[in-house]
């Protein structure tokens, strides 16, 4: 092709070199978050990461409503510690809820145990009459100590629509002791607030507009369903039966995981460096194309990582540092074929040809292979393990683009040009 | 051109005496596992000097809480200030002997009042059922890429005996997969999550090889239909062999870089995690060159063999 040029080859540079410049911050002012915005696991940040299981005879099994409700206490609590970072996944499979807390820098809780015990207590729920002088800095309501119900004797809380606005509700049921005090409560403070508290945070204040005798009550006022299903959930949680116990508990410090960040992200550079170093060396000009294409391949799966919002563990770094070993694989495959056809007395532009479409079916079965694997240890492993699955397996994945295809446009582009129509090119 | 397959009886010997010396130590030592595997306590406690009886403080806690706890001296360093060392103190309370929440904070308050205690650097409680937990999910891990793998093989290596390849193919993988228990078993590297994670990690990359070589058999075999089967392999292997050697190369200067920088700087958690990826690594390879494709040819010869028996009897038979 006569008029082969430059063109694929600086399209490909000056993409990879956008890449690099929304990774390193060039993205925030139109929302991409960089590297530096990247989501870190707790043992790089440094945290708690515990496993709760409710404290019921064994043999028992919670229903999901009621891990739900558990999950809303938890987060309720640890909001009202001011712990807003935090991350409370319920596991209804197993039963169980995950709570990560990363440390806030400079803090320095020396007994994390208590704070996992607290986070784990049966939640109180009160219903207490509304003092309305009594509020905090921020104008809501303090608790009076006035209760008119516990959670014991909510029977049930649940998202309604009410039938004649048709706005979203939550729906409230009471034991017969409840219904009891309650109609009693309403009838004397009705166009008043009754206050509900989550051990002393205030959930939510909603005036009296009826005398309730029948134990069945709702709650209007809240703008989503969401949020009704959120109430209802805290709710509930005021009404379960156990508290939460904590089965396996991992804490790390965050000297401990800033340390382990800056030796993996050193040890990651120097890697590069060496292998770029070895493709250059093996394969010249083909080698260099390698190691651009390579430094895509890091580029975007760090953007992906900091853009989609994934939590980077150590392990994850660690897959990171592999598919840069692994990530030259498909150019190793794609230029031994070349020099292979070169020696076979093809001419170079043949030889691309050729080398690139036969290398490509090893390079797909290989591939396929890896990412079966990672995708593997992404379902059945837990936290870090799935970092690391998510890293190898975008890595292997993402080599298609930059290994494959990103090295054949910048190949091909400057094949055309005269100095590489030698097989030096490629380091014969 | 050298000719391997004439020297494939060596190629057994060496994983042999290897796996041999794994069983060795496994009957000796035992496996190690960490806690994570067989449940227990592990407390990494930043002491504000290196001043403190460690031993004294493993007898004052074996007695207070009447459960066996030893304990060890660490230092690291401090990531803020690199010419400062961080002074830790470890316990650890294997097995079923997990310690209850009331019994970790009797320690916490324990070491703060008399020892002048900074802060919790590092802890690890697991039950020991979470633990059976997690060792079942990466067993089942382990079977359940397995299977998938010699599926795609089969499926995807029909022209060349797609069964034989993925099942020497599967053989090549338990090799590597026993190499790396054997490396565990012999350094008593503490088994646990990341063990599970290096062994699919070297399963991928391990196969990633042998499917190389074998696509280039899938390929030779088309080329040259009267070639007997060793040399065919013999070719395929040579073919192959620099991109195997420069893959490893590289694959190993990463993984290998990560190990030292973890080893020089006590970063326990990645050193663990990095020195079974090399052994598993150049296993991976050793098993791709020599095991897998030895294997494979040898079941085609014994088969082609069977047919011309075959042939034969039914020829007499006539």
């Amino acid at each position: 092709m006569k008029q082969n040029n430059w063109l694929g080859f600086l399209f490909v540079i000056v993409m990879i070199c956008l890449l690099i410049y929304l990774a390193f911050d060039g993205g925030n002012a139109i929302g991409i978050p960089g590297i530096k915005d990247t989501r870190l696991g707790i043992d790089i940040k440094g945290g708690i990461y515990t496993t709760l299981y409710p404290d019921i005879p064994e043999g028992q099994k919670p229903s999901e409503a009621d891990l739900n409700s558990a999950r809303r206490i938890i987060e309720t609590r640890l909001e009202s510690k001011g712990i807003f970072d935090k991350n409370v996944t319920v596991e209804k499979e197993n039963g169980r809820i995950i709570v990560e807390i990363p440390f806030a820098p400079g803090e320095e809780d020396f007994n994390p145990q208590k704070t996992v015990d607290e986070i784990g207590k049966t939640a109180l729920l009160t219903f207490q009459e509304v003092d309305e002088e009594k509020v905090d800095e921020n104008g809501r309501y303090l608790p009076t100590g006035k209760i008119i119900i516990e959670g014991k004797d909510v029977k049930n809380a649940g998202v309604g629509t009410n039938p004649d606005t048709g706005e979203v509700v939550v729906t409230l049921e009471l034991n017969k002791e409840g219904a009891e005090k309650f109609a009693e409560a309403t009838e004397r403070l009705l166009q008043k607030k009754i206050a509900i508290f989550m051990d002393d945070v205030l959930i939510v204040a909603p005036t009296v507009n009826n005398v309730i005798t029948d134990g069945n009550a709702i709650i209007t006022g809240q703008r989503t369903a969401k949020e009704a299903g959120e109430l209802a959930d805290t709710i509930r949680a005021g009404a379960l039966p156990f508290r939460m116990v904590a089965k396996e508990i991992n804490l790390i410090s965050p000297i401990l995981g800033e340390g382990a960040l800056k030796v993996t992200i050193r040890a990651g550079i120097v890697a590069l460096i060496l292998v770029a170093l070895f493709m250059i060396v093996y394969y010249r000009l083909a080698g260099l194309i390698a190691d651009i294409a390579l430094t895509g391949l890091i580029v975007i799966t760090l953007l992906i990582l900091s853009a989609m919002g994934i939590t980077l563990t150590l392990p994850g770094i660690a897959g990171i540092i592999l598919s840069i070993g692994m990530g030259v694989d498909a150019n190793v495959v794609i230029f031994e074929r070349i020099k292979e056809e070169i020696r076979n007395g093809k001419t170079v532009g043949a030889a691309v040809d050729d080398g690139f479409r036969r290398a490509f079916t090893a390079i797909l079965d290989s591939n396929v292979t890896t990412v079966l694997t990672a995708a593997i240890l992404y379902w059945l492993g837990s936290g870090p393990i799935r970092g690391f699955a998510i890293t190898l397996g975008m890595g292997v994945a993402l080599s298609f683009l930059t290994g494959v295809t990103a090295t054949r446009i910048m190949l091909k582009s400057i094949t055309g040009a005269k100095f590489t129509r030698s097989p030096k090119t490629f380091g014969i | 051109m050298i000719d391997l397959m004439s020297k494939r009886k060596w190629f057994f010997v060496l994983p042999i005496i290897i796996i041999l010396a794994g069983i060795i130590g496994l009957i000796i030592n035992g496996l190690n596992y960490d806690i994570q595997f067989q449940g227990g306590t592990i407390i990494q406690i930043e002491m504000n000097d290196s001043n403190f009886d460690v031993n004294k403080i493993g007898v004052i806690l074996t007695e207070m809480l009447n459960k066996k706890v030893s304990s060890q001296k660490i230092q690291a360093y401090n990531p803020q200030n690199e010419d400062e060392k961080i002074n830790i103190l470890m316990l650890k309370v294997p097995g079923s002997d997990t310690l209850s929440d009331a019994e970790v904070n009797s320690i916490i308050d324990m070491l703060s009042k008399d020892y002048n205690a900074k802060r919790i650097y590092q802890m690890q409680n697991v039950q020991p059922f979470i633990a059976d937990e997690i060792k079942q999910k990466g067993i089942k891990a382990i079977l359940v890429a397995s299977v998938l793998i010699i599926l795609y093989i089969w499926w995807r290596f029909s022209t060349i005996s797609g069964l034989p390849a993925a099942l020497t193919a599967l053989i090549a993988l338990i090799h590597d997969a026993f190499i790396m228990l054997s490396a565990y078993t012999i350094f008593q590297i503490p088994l646990n999550e990341s063990f599970i994670a290096a062994v699919l990690t070297i399963l991928g990359y391990s196969l990633n090889n042998t499917i190389i070589i074998y696509d280039r058999i899938r390929e030779n075999s088309n080329k040259m239909r009267k070639v007997p089967v060793d040399e065919l392999v013999n070719k395929s292997i040579i073919q192959t062999l620099r991109r195997t050697i420069n893959t490893s190369v590289t694959t190993i200067i990463a993984i290998f870089i990560v190990y030292i920088f973890a080893a020089l700087n006590n970063i326990q958690s990645v050193k663990e995690f990095a020195f079974p990826l090399i052994i598993g690594l150049i296993a991976g390879t050793y098993s791709s060159l020599f095991i897998a494709p030895t294997l494979w040819m040898m079941w085609k010869q014994k088969e082609s063999k069977e047919r011309i028996v075959a042939k034969q009897v039914k020829a007499k038979a006539r």
